[in-house]
């Protein structure tokens, strides 16, 4: 600054050099900081608590040297904010859908009255954020508080939602969940991270100040992201939501494993984006917004460069001349900077050029944004892209190509493509697998624009009407489908790898000698790759009832891998193709329904009026999935405030994996199946272990039906050891298990990386038959909640003029 | 000077580079916005950027009434534009700070020839010409006109496209039109006008810009000033960008002048501003940019000053405005 007021006039006008940039000084946010005395407390019950022991606190570095600390919360903290959460959950519940409404929208005026403050302290803890989009969350979300009963009648809130975010998430992701929580009737405690954290204490004094029952936000904050494990290790949180980095993630997952709390994630930082620049793209334009997109300051996503062979010279050429004006950036700690220095010269060593705006200086915190030419998908700077401004670019001949590049990443959240070819992006935007296609634009984030992280990016969907129903669930099941449990300590490892039950040969009667089922792998009614088989007991023990395969992971590996040969031609045909295949498959079912009816009598001893009755409602399940595949689509059209068209599209989910329930083992079966198949997925069953014989017997249907080989997949045996192999298997995208609570904890243990969506359900061995989900019921939300769990959405984003 | 040259001949050359152009409106729209938000420079960065936006006016008269007279005040502005001792003030006094130019329709050229030399200026005189501002007039009269303005000592020639060739898509036939043109300016630097508020699209903006630049254009400016929508910054962006592309392919800087509707010293800081980002500092001089304004300058001299003394002499220059 010294040497910038020295500058006359008449050397400005030689260089035409901009000024200084102007620093707003962040004044209201200094005052209310100097207010707080620069040491914040908890937010509980609608007031700041300190705690007096004088126990350490956390101190946080903001910009421009102004520090403050926090409080780690103690378990005495912790249990008067849990039952303050509680409480409120009532109240605030209890209020009709227009007083919610209110209260949001107050805070609304309140945000437009304070949200200078607000903004502030997010610039301050390196957070930024927006006051407009923080007013339009707002309101859209208040409107959604009171528009529940009318469009989702059948659906209540969950209770007490805990909210857990990593130190580098930004304020906009945790105000994305925390408002449709709010809004949806649940009473939320907030984790905040390090840079979310003031905020998120102001956010919640403002919040207060308009009048909800206290309690209804309450915050938490401390040292790291294992208080998160610790609330939910509480009993009264029902549901917790997690968004930040990916690491970060997988230890909530581990922590929270078999406390009973289902626990979804998004994972907003760090994904790697593919930003996709056809030959029909406004070429200029496109290296305009790669630029802006790559090299901003406080970017949550890594973006990665992929343009078409036809224009790589014009590209490189204007990035060539754009990054010439650009100064340095600044990378956060010297370790980044050796990363940085380091994938770069690898990079260099593989042959590949950069573009730069200066040569780096040779040491410090300062880098200039650098394009890398001439990488590949397997550079280790493509892979694990080091801490700074870099971008690599990589080179595609076709279309097709342009679509496996993109999709090459483990990660899914988002994509960025240019060209003016409509029919080419929509075509583009259909096949690769990321939450958001954002057409000829970037970054551009709207409440009413769902985001849902596919592959590795997330279990869950924010933002639009999609994104409430994670903090929702049907008004008729009572019972939660994950109770409360204490983790047991378990060797991970080792699960499910138990010796295989012993057969003893029952050589009493040789003229009843039990028959041997086969399982149903790639279309094919096969046996275990092991060649053993386990015995079915009858109900009520005693002797064997019949031998089923005794299938594991190999079994596991055939199958996915047949399923994942015919799941994209399924996905690909029309709903009504699906339709009458599934009404077919029916039919068929209806053909073999005395031999189904004998087999549920003598596996599960009901009576055979009671047996007949199941594959009865079986039959109509299956009708009532392929109807509804004809006519449900979901999603449309959005109502985003600039201009444009956005679109919200169900899609599968891909291969699924399924432990089947114990209770009526041939309705339950067929419900989920259909579910699955109708919106596209492909399945590998496992059949409950007791009871399989219903389903062996339904592989004949399957048989003479004409789904595609593969499609389904029946595999007996051990449920454990299936368990394991289904868990680890990497193209599994969700799992659903009906099973012990200590399968429960396994899987949300195990299904960290890659990300799997799990839908469980603890099933007690005591229950029997008759316990657990009726699945005989036929209201409207049971079926869309089991649509809801099969299908993940995308957003796609086309602004015009 | 530089002109399209292949062996294939320019035509074939052009309809595949003019077949490749795409332009995507809200993006440009969107970026448009992204520069006007950016930050105007303040204190003696705004003096700075405002005497460079004065060096490259195109000090424009272009009224029916137009006599010797006020062509005569016009140019004598044009060789002082700001007060003197304003500039003595900021050491900018003695760095001869003119207008880029002045432009006049071809009747008035002789007359404002006759000023400048008489004040013993080397300032150009730039005179609009081939049917302005429609174009709808037989070629051999427009050709006809180049040549007497050229004659009569204009050095810089603002020609108009034929719009009916361009809305059309004949984009050989306007390269052969505008190759005459350039031809008949011969040492005159010729600036043609776009008229981009009749051509309907972004894509057709960019296509003629290209179409011009390589019949040879020196210059490549948005309008008349006498159209329903003039410079505006969204369409200056896409015709900045086909000189970058233009650029990019041959080596060669063709300038760009804005002209219609630029009336405020905030408008040129923003103009300024645009031109530094899509083309760089290489642009920003009288050689490759102008401002085809009118009016432009007085508001310009009401803000330069010591910028110490922002608010006295806001008030103070007024006096100074001068009638033109």
């Amino acid at each position: 600054m010294a040497g910038s007021t020295s500058r006359t006039v008449q050397d400005i006008f030689h260089t035409m050099e901009f000024g200084p940039a102007g620093t707003s000084s962040p004044d209201t946010a200094q005052a209310w900081l100097d207010h707080q005395d620069h040491s914040l407390g908890l937010f509980i019950d609608g007031r700041f608590v300190r705690p007096s022991d004088g126990r350490a606190q956390v101190q946080l570095e903001l910009k421009g040297g102004v520090t403050c600390t926090i409080v780690c919360t103690a378990e005495a903290e912790l249990s008067i904010c849990t039952s303050s959460s509680v409480s409120a959950f009532k109240s605030w519940s209890a209020l009709s859908c227009s007083q919610r409404a209110k209260v949001l929208l107050r805070l609304s005026g309140a945000l437009v009255q304070h949200g200078q403050c607000l903004c502030e302290l997010c610039d301050l803890s390196h957070a930024p954020c927006s006051a407009p989009s923080l007013i339009r969350l707002v309101q859209y979300y208040s409107s959604w508080a009171q528009l529940r009963d009318s469009l989702m009648p059948q659906w209540t809130p969950l209770g007490v939602v805990a909210v857990v975010l990593s130190d580098d998430c930004s304020f906009y992701s945790l105000m994305v969940k925390v408002l449709p929580a709010l809004a949806m009737g649940n009473s939320v405690i907030v984790i905040p991270g390090r840079s979310t954290a003031p905020a998120a204490l102001l956010f919640a004094q403002l919040f207060m100040g308009v009048g909800p029952p206290a309690g209804v936000l309450n915050v938490l904050t401390g040292n790291d992201i294992t208080l998160g494990a610790r609330v939910a290790q509480s009993e009264s949180i029902n549901y917790m939501s997690y968004s930040g980095n990916k690491q970060c993630a997988s230890v909530v997952c581990r922590a929270t494993a078999g406390v009973g709390v289902p626990v979804s994630v998004s994972v907003t930082v760090g994904s790697i984006c593919p930003f996709v620049i056809f030959e029909t793209a406004d070429v200029d334009s496109a290296v305009d917004a790669v630029i802006e997109a790559a090299f901003k300051k406080n970017k949550e996503v890594r973006w990665q460069l992929f343009v078409q062979d036809s224009v790589v010279d014009s590209v490189v050429a204007r990035l060539q001349l754009r990054l010439t004006s650009m100064k340095c950036v600044s990378v956060c700690a010297d370790a980044d900077r050796l990363q940085v220095d380091a994938a770069v010269q690898e990079a260099q060593q593989q042959g590949a050029t950069l573009l730069q705006s200066c040569t780096a200086p040779p040491s410090g915190l300062q880098y200039p944004p650098t394009v890398l030419c001439g990488v590949a998908p397997s550079s280790p700077c493509v892979v694990t892209p080091p801490p700074g401004p870099l971008l690599p670019l990589m080179t595609f001949r076709s279309n097709a190509e342009a679509v496996t590049l993109g999709n090459h990443s483990p990660h899914g959240q988002a994509a960025s493509i240019w060209t003016e070819d409509l029919t080419l992006a929509l075509e583009t935007a259909k096949s690769l697998s990321v939450g958001v296609v954002w057409v000829n634009s970037h970054s551009v984030s709207d409440p009413c624009l769902p985001l849902s992280g596919h592959k590795d990016s997330g279990t869950c969907t924010d933002g639009g009407q999609q994104g409430l129903y994670q903090f929702l669930r049907p008004s008729s099941s009572s019972s939660t489908p994950l109770p409360r449990s204490v983790p047991v300590s378990m060797d991970y490892t080792t699960f499910g790898g138990g010796a295989p039950l012993p057969i003893i040969p029952d050589q009493s009667d040789v003229s009843s000698s039990p028959q041997s089922f086969l399982q149903f792998v790639g279309g094919k009614a096969c046996k275990s790759e092991s060649g053993c088989s386990v015995a079915v007991r009858p109900p009520g023990g005693g002797g064997v009832l019949a031998y089923c395969p005794d299938g594991g992971r190999k079994d596991v590996r055939n199958a996915v891998e047949a399923a994942l040969k015919v799941q994209p031609g399924w996905m690909k045909k029309s709903p009504s193709a699906r339709a009458q295949t599934l009404y077919a498959l029916a039919k068929g079912l209806e053909s073999k329904r005395r031999d189904l009816a004998v087999s549920i009598n003598s596996q599960t001893g009901v009576s055979m009026e009671e047996a007949e009755k199941e594959v009865e409602l079986s039959v109509s399940r299956l009708n009532e999935w392929a109807a509804f595949c004809h006519q449900v689509q979901g999603g449309g059209a959005l109502p985003l405030p600039q201009s444009g068209s956005a679109l919200s599209l169900p899609e599968p989910l891909g291969v699924i994996g399924m432990l089947l329930p114990d209770r009526k083992p041939l309705l339950s079966t067929l419900t989920v199946l259909g579910a699955a198949v109708a919106t596209g997925n492909a399945v590998v069953m496992v059949p409950s272990q007791s009871y399989p014989l219903p389903i062996l017997t339904f592989i004949q249907v399957l048989q003479s039906s004409d789904l595609p080989a593969g499609l389904v997949n029946i595999i007996t045996g051990n449920k454990d050891q299936l368990t394991a192999a289904l868990a680890n298997h990497s193209v599994i995208k969700a799992i659903w298990y009906w099973g012990s609570a200590q399968g429960c904890q396994y899987l949300q243990h195990t299904c960290t990386s890659p990300l799997k969506t799990l839908s469980l359900f603890c099933q007690k061995e005591t229950e029997g038959p008759e316990g657990g989900l009726d699945w005989t019921r036929s209201e409207p939300t049971f079926m869309e909640e089991l649509w809801r769990k099969a299908v993940q959405w995308k957003s796609v984003w086309i602004p015009t003029a | 000077m530089v002109r399209w040259r292949s062996e294939t001949g320019p035509a074939a050359h052009i309809l595949i580079r003019i077949s490749k152009v795409r332009v995507n409106t809200q993006a440009v729209l969107k970026r448009a916005q992204q520069i006007q938000s950016m930050k105007t420079p303040k204190k003696q960065w705004q003096a700075a950027w405002l005497l460079k936006a004065v060096t490259c006016i195109d000090l424009t008269t272009l009224a029916g009434d137009d006599t010797p007279s006020n062509v005569h005040r016009l140019c004598l502005k044009a060789i002082q534009p700001v007060r003197y001792d304003l500039l003595k003030s900021m050491d900018m006094h003695d760095k001869g700070v003119t207008t880029g130019a002045v432009c006049v329709y071809p009747s008035r050229v002789a007359d404002a020839v006759k000023t400048l030399k008489a004040a013993n200026s080397s300032l150009p005189v730039a005179s609009v010409a081939t049917g302005f501002p429609a174009g709808q007039t037989p070629l051999e009269t427009r050709l006809q006109e180049v040549r007497m303005a050229v004659d009569d000592g204009a050095t810089e020639i603002d020609i108009v496209i034929n719009r009916m060739l361009a809305i059309t898509g004949q984009w050989e036939a306007m390269y052969d039109e505008i190759c005459q043109f350039r031809e008949a300016c011969g040492d005159a630097h010729m600036k043609t006008i776009l008229a981009i508020g009749e051509l309907g699209t972004f894509t057709n903006v960019y296509k003629a810009s290209l179409v011009s630049m390589m019949a040879g254009s020196d210059f490549i400016k948005t309008s008349t000033g006498k159209e329903a929508v003039n410079a505006t910054y969204p369409v200056a962006i896409v015709m900045v960008r086909a000189i970058r592309d233009y650029f990019l392919s041959t080596g060669h800087k063709v300038g760009f002048k804005p002209a219609g509707g630029i009336r405020t010293a905030k408008e040129s800081l923003v103009w300024l501003t645009l031109i530094k980002e899509e083309l760089g500092n290489d642009w920003l001089c009288p050689h490759l940019f102008r401002l085809g304004a009118s009016s432009l300058l007085a508001d310009i001299e009401r803000q330069v000053g010591p910028h110490t003394k922002k608010k006295h002499n806001k008030r103070e220059s007024l006096i100074y405005h001068h009638l033109l």
